[in-house]
């Protein structure tokens, strides 16, 4: 789950709809507009978010409105928050070894 | 653009009231080494063996209550004492990718400010600058006020 996430987030254009969509819920075609790229490509990049679970799709009769779920990202920042505390520990239990023998 | 922007990176830093070269040779001393290097809290360390040169491997395996026996396995990018050591690593039985640490030693006084950066996190399969995870948390934090 970790690597969709990580995935989704590091193009640039999936990033400037999760931006839009962190702002408030928005149709597919509202999402496409501001770029310069054809909707099925926009359509690609909504996939790989949703398969990131970082979006949520909901029908409303012929529209698709799209929203943004920040779950996944407490995941990855939980992850690389663990990893710079398990650092920071080793380097502290380093500290207490020099110390023994001056 | 530096390899570290082009990937997710954890940087931490610590002083130590000793000399560069005190801190440097502890990361390559297995004895010393096994003490600190990839010991976790709760877990024993019950193998430590390093061929510090260039291109040299080493084993770290810790015997964890949860997981059982954690093998870290990697070999030296590069070794200059007593300021600057690179070594590449994985955990084999978890992920085979293997993620970059490079660890600075400067002058500090008496001591020594020691750097570690942890690279290459996710590089495999994203490419991802600090600066962009920065945006988006932030983005995110505003979108949870």
């Amino acid at each position: 789950m970790l690597d969709h996430t990580l995935t989704a987030l590091a193009d640039p254009t999936r990033r400037a709809i999760l931006a839009r969509l962190a702002a408030g819920e928005a149709r597919v075609t509202e999402v496409a507009q501001p770029f310069a790229i054809s909707l099925n490509s926009v359509s690609k990049h909504i996939r790989m978010l949703e398969r990131a679970r970082l979006v949520t799709r909901r029908i409303e009769g012929r529209d698709h409105v799209l929203s943004f779920n920040p779950a996944p990202l407490d995941e990855a920042q939980a992850w690389i928050d663990g990893q710079r505390a398990l650092w920071a520990h080793r380097l502290a239990l380093l500290d207490d070894i020099l110390k023994e023998t001056p | 653009m530096t390899d570290a922007r082009k990937t997710a990176t954890v940087r931490v830093t610590h002083r130590y009231d000793a000399s560069p070269e005190r801190v440097f040779d502890a990361w390559l001393d297995p004895a010393v080494a096994g003490r600190f290097l990839f010991a976790t809290p709760t877990g024993q360390m019950i193998r430590a063996e390093t061929d510090p040169r260039v291109g040299g491997r080493f084993t770290f395996t810790e015997r964890r209550p949860d997981m059982g026996d954690v093998e870290h396995t990697g070999s030296y990018l590069q070794i200059d004492r007593p300021r600057r050591l690179v070594f590449d690593f994985a955990v084999p039985a978890y992920e085979r990718t293997l993620t970059k640490i490079t660890v600075d030693f400067a002058p500090d006084g008496s001591g020594c400010r020691l750097t570690l950066t942890h690279e290459g996190v996710f590089e495999d399969y994203v490419k991802q600058t600090e600066h962009g995870w920065g945006m988006i948390l932030d983005g995110l934090e505003r979108a949870l006020d």
